[in-house]
């Protein structure tokens, strides 16, 4: 009897939960659709308000009579929306009157009005207590000197089809006829305007570096941690232990001191060699490899191989998946970490940049261009998205274990 | 090995030799000192570095000369430790001679164009690993499996490829001109000579000549195996670390030579004062000598208050930042985090889908991501503001009030710019957070939940008195994690602000502090200092979250 009324509810609740996972994903998500749009769109577009999200781009059109191509615009002619191309802007449109009566306008262009008594002894006549410039204007045939009240800037908007119609109004609150477009060339701009190519092959480079040394030394070491009983083994792992915990940046100073006395500061070979040798990367690997049956391990022994015949040929053949999450997490260290290249990296050395230098410079100098620092930004974040997307679930699964175990 | 003549490959004269050799290397070990002293012009600390260095190892290396008389294993043990330990530093020492390391710039030129070649070498690699899924990979005949085959042979040609690509062969060039001079050559004669001794005492017959057993052969590959990962560790982590804390009794500015000033960085860091005001506007130059001390803030109760003043007030600012900036970003990255994952924890089709959007912020750069956020809160155009201006309106239509547009200045105004960090840091871990309590709810097992439901337990109470207990160890790493970030928060900040510690220093943070004077003002021995100071202050947060879940934590198994 109480079927259908648990059904609803079931309904109920399952819309209540979409809904709320949507919301998050939609908060979650937008940064990432709003660079990604914005990347593609013209600086003008950018500024624009209401802001939008995808990427337009102003229609032009050719009109007889005008070299130029003519951007569209709607403009209401009596009451009707049309498209009309803009011909003409910065026409300047003055509203005057006459001194003794003020209330009684008139608009006039201002190249059609003329400075009473010329341009240089132009006459003046006092408008409540101010001194104000008189100008002939023609006003119902005759000439009349009048005050000039106001100006504004209209456009001048002539029917494509029928370029002898004119229409003028105020350019800024037209509106453009737009399409949808995208401007790809964006991203060529950007890696041109500030060496992005440069950047990222180094980002590359570090990175691949950083992961591959990272992942040797961890295996190994993580292996003796795990499998090979020695004097000291325990004590240097609890210290290791007790490293993971200190925040990076108890080391900035020291180690740039350290690069100063090398001769690696403004190096790239500062940004890769000290993190091939991590505490943390070893302690995962040992938890890893202890997990690992031992009995495989004596059966090898026996039969003769040595420690590292059994850890290349047995246990890393084993091991792929977690390898594979330490190695991703290593990327993703290496490409996004910014606060040591910032510290070592000098900021005129633009050769050794990294991407996330390169973006911070870029900041700067293209700040007028939000749509080129977000094409910046795309080509940082999207390798380790794209990287993410690929492997998602696996990647997902094992930073859940890794916060179980730890 | 039949090139060399069976006498010379015999124990007991190898281990003869290396007695010799040890003694060579004792005196070879002397000389250096001595040359540190004289010859060579170093700094003083160098000479006092090598002279412990070589000191240790030619002492070692007598020490063991008894041991390896007596066929004694320990003699064997130091032997290796030492040759290896000068093997290495010699190959590091050929390795910058040959401007290996420097030289990796020059692979940032080439390497672009070698990128191609290193697809090559993935397709021949994911080529190989087909094979292993064919159905022939058990076949024990050899080369049966050609796509093994071919997978090598396309790795092998990307490598070469790519080794052309990169310019490799003129790259070696370079490094054979650059070692042939008297550096590298004595590198070059040191890595061969050690490596010449390690090969001696490390061979099978030799090993047995010394009594070598199973567990002694252990402790040596254990050494072997963590030796790169200990070195690289003590070199560029233990060492800075004890350099840091060094550094952080000096005045050292990293170009002169440091100064012992012993606590004074210390004291000036935490020197601050309380005076009561007598009037809520009262000046601070009234009331502490204002030659030593910034006003930092003041705290007002009605007519009276208190005035807070600081030799540093910067540091006190950043400290009072960074701790507002965790005590709200945390909490608003943790609390969604856990709604989000009890609702993912359902059955329901599509979870997976979901919690791969909520995860993907925590992976991209929070240079991009900040970068981002800037145009979000552009008080302007952004769509921050936008949002906002409709809500009101949407408001206002329905309901004829009359709330005011606030337009925002995000991050120019001093009263939102932490927040509009905080929004950022909360966006951005909230994901990660989500799936590590995830997987702390996957681990409580569903027999309590319905056990809970058959006593007439509502969702609230199971929530309450099953949910929240038993994912205590989950809430804890996350609560420490997320806290321990929070408290280093940096590039959000200095990306996003302009200047970076924002108006009126209203977002200046303990890491931009540090970051400000030590390579900014170049005080470097303030800043680690400064470190130091952050790392008690996470340390000491950590150990009351820790004392916390201890406390809460009865439920644990």
């Amino acid at each position: 009897m109480k079927l259908p009324s648990y059904r609803l509810n079931r309904f109920i609740s399952a819309l209540v939960v979409y809904t709320v996972l949507i919301v998050f994903a939609g908060i979650m998500l937008f940064p990432f659709i709003y660079m990604l749009t914005t990347s593609f769109k013209l600086p003008a577009d950018t500024f624009r308000y209401p802001p939008r999200v995808l990427p337009r781009d102003p229609i032009t059109t050719q009109v007889i009579g005008y070299t130029d191509a003519l951007p569209l615009y709607y403009v209401d002619d009596h009451g009707t929306q049309k498209e009309y191309a803009l011909a003409r802007s910065n026409i300047q449109v003055g509203t005057f009157a006459a001194p003794d009566s003020l209330s009684a306008t008139v608009e006039k262009y201002l190249t059609e009005v003329k400075p009473t008594g010329g341009a240089m002894t132009q006459k003046t006549v006092m408008v409540n207590g101010k001194e104000e410039k008189l100008y002939d204007v023609e006003a119902n045939g005759k000439i009349v000197p009048m005050v000039l009240l106001s100006t504004t800037t209209v456009g001048e908007f002539v029917d494509p089809q029928n370029p002898g119609v004119k229409l003028y109004q105020n350019v800024r609150l037209s509106q453009p006829v737009e399409k949808i477009s995208a401007h790809p060339e964006n991203y060529n701009d950007v890696i041109a305007l500030q060496g992005i190519d440069r950047a990222l092959t180094n980002t590359i480079l570090v990175t691949i570096l950083v992961t591959l040394g990272q992942m040797a030394t961890s295996v190994v070491g993580g292996y003796a941690f795990a499998r090979l009983k020695f004097p000291g083994r325990d004590s240097i792992f609890v210290f290791y232990l007790g490293t993971i915990m200190i925040p990076f940046v108890m080391f900035i100073v020291p180690l740039y001191q350290l690069m100063v006395v090398i001769g690696w500061t403004d190096r790239l070979a500062a940004l890769i060699v000290p993190w091939i040798f991590t505490a943390y990367g070893t302690f995962l690997m040992r938890q890893h490899f202890i997990t690992f049956p031992k009995e495989i391990e004596e059966a090898a022994l026996i039969d003769g191989a040595s420690r590292f015949q059994i850890l290349w040929q047995i246990i890393i053949p084993a091991s792929i998946p977690a390898l594979a999450t330490q190695g991703t997490f290593t990327f993703l260290y290496a490409w996004n970490s910014f606060l040591w290249p910032l510290v070592v990296i000098n900021v005129g050395n633009e050769k050794n940049h990294v991407l996330t230098l390169a973006l911070n410079v870029l900041r700067g100098r293209a700040s007028d261009t939000p749509n080129l620092i977000l094409a910046g930004a795309a080509i940082a974040i999207l390798p380790p998205l794209i990287v993410f997307i690929l492997g998602q679930r696996f990647f997902v699964e094992s930073v859940a274990s890794s916060g179980v175990k730890g | 090995m039949k090139l060399i003549p069976q006498r010379f490959t015999e124990p007991n004269f190898l281990l003869r030799l290396l007695v010799i050799w040890r003694m060579v290397f004792a005196a070879l070990a002397a000389g250096g000192i001595l040359a540190a002293w004289l010859i060579a012009a170093l700094p003083l600390w160098q000479q006092i570095l090598i002279t412990a260095a070589l000191g240790l190892a030619g002492g070692f290396s007598l020490a063991a000369i008894p041991d390896i008389r007596r066929r004694n294993h320990r003699g064997r043990t130091i032997s290796l430790f030492v040759d290896y330990l000068a093997f290495v530093a010699s190959a590091v020492i050929l390795l910058s001679v040959g401007n290996v390391f420097v030289g990796i710039d020059a692979l940032g030129e080439t390497f672009s164009r070698g990128i191609p070649a290193l697809g090559v070498i993935l397709l021949g690699y994911i080529i190989t690993t087909t094979s292993e899924f064919s159905p022939r990979v058990n076949t024990i005949a050899p080369g049966a499996n050609y796509l093994d085959i071919a997978g090598k042979w396309v790795m092998l040609a990307g490598a070469a490829y790519f080794l052309l690509a990169v310019q490799a062969p003129s790259g070696l060039l370079y490094f054979l001109t650059k070692i042939l001079q008297p550096a590298g050559l004595l590198a070059l004669v040191g890595v061969l000579v050690f490596g010449l001794g390690l090969w001696m005492m490390g061979n099978k017959p030799v090993a047995n000549e010394m009594g070598s057993h199973a567990h002694n052969e252990q402790m040596l590959s254990g050494w072997l195996f963590l030796s790169p990962n200990l070195l690289g560790f003590l070199v560029f982590f233990a060492g800075p670390l004890l350099l840091s804390f060094y550094f952080s009794f000096t005045d050292s500015d990293a170009f002169n030579t440091p100064h012992f000033i012993g606590l004074a960085n210390y004291a000036r860091i935490i020197n601050i004062t309380f005076r009561p005001l007598s009037s809520a506007t009262q000046l601070a130059k009234d009331l502490v000598d204002i030659k030593t001390y910034d006003e930092v803030g003041r705290l007002i109760f009605g007519n009276t208050g208190i005035l807070f003043a600081a030799e540093d007030k910067f540091f006190w600012l950043a400290l009072k930042n960074t701790l507002t900036f965790a005590l709200f970003a945390v909490p608003l990255s943790v609390l969604p985090a856990l709604l989000l994952a009890n609702i993912l924890n359902s059955k329901l089709p599509g979870m997976k889908f979901f919690r791969a959007v909520y995860f993907m912020p925590s992976i991209a750069a929070i240079v991009g991501i900040s970068l981002v956020w800037q145009w979000l809160y552009n008080a302007t155009v952004g769509f921050i503001n936008y949002a906002i201006t409709l809500g009101v309106d949407f408001w206002n239509n329905l309901f004829n009030a009359g709330l005011i547009d606030p337009r925002i200045q995000w991050v120019s105004d001093e009263k939102t710019a932490l927040l509009a960090i905080i929004i950022i840091a909360a966006w951005q871990t909230m994901g990660f957070n989500t799936v590590l309590f995830l997987a702390g709810l996957q681990n409580i097992p569903g027999e309590l939940y319905e056990a809970a439901t058959v006593d007439g337990a509502t969702p609230w109470h199971k929530f309450r008195f099953i949910t929240i207990p038993l994912l205590a160890p989950s809430t804890f790493y996350v609560l420490t994690t997320t806290t321990i970030s929070a408290m280093q928060i940096f590039e959000q900040v200095f990306i996003l602000m302009n200047p970076p510690e924002g108006p009126n220093n209203a977002t200046i943070t303990l890491v931009l502090y540090l970051y400000r004077s030590g390579f900014q003002n170049f005080k470097q021995g303030y800043a680690s200092a400064i470190a130091w100071i952050l790392f008690i202050v996470i340390f000491g947060i950590t150990l009351i979250q820790f004392k916390q879940q201890r406390k809460s934590g009865v439920y644990e198994n």
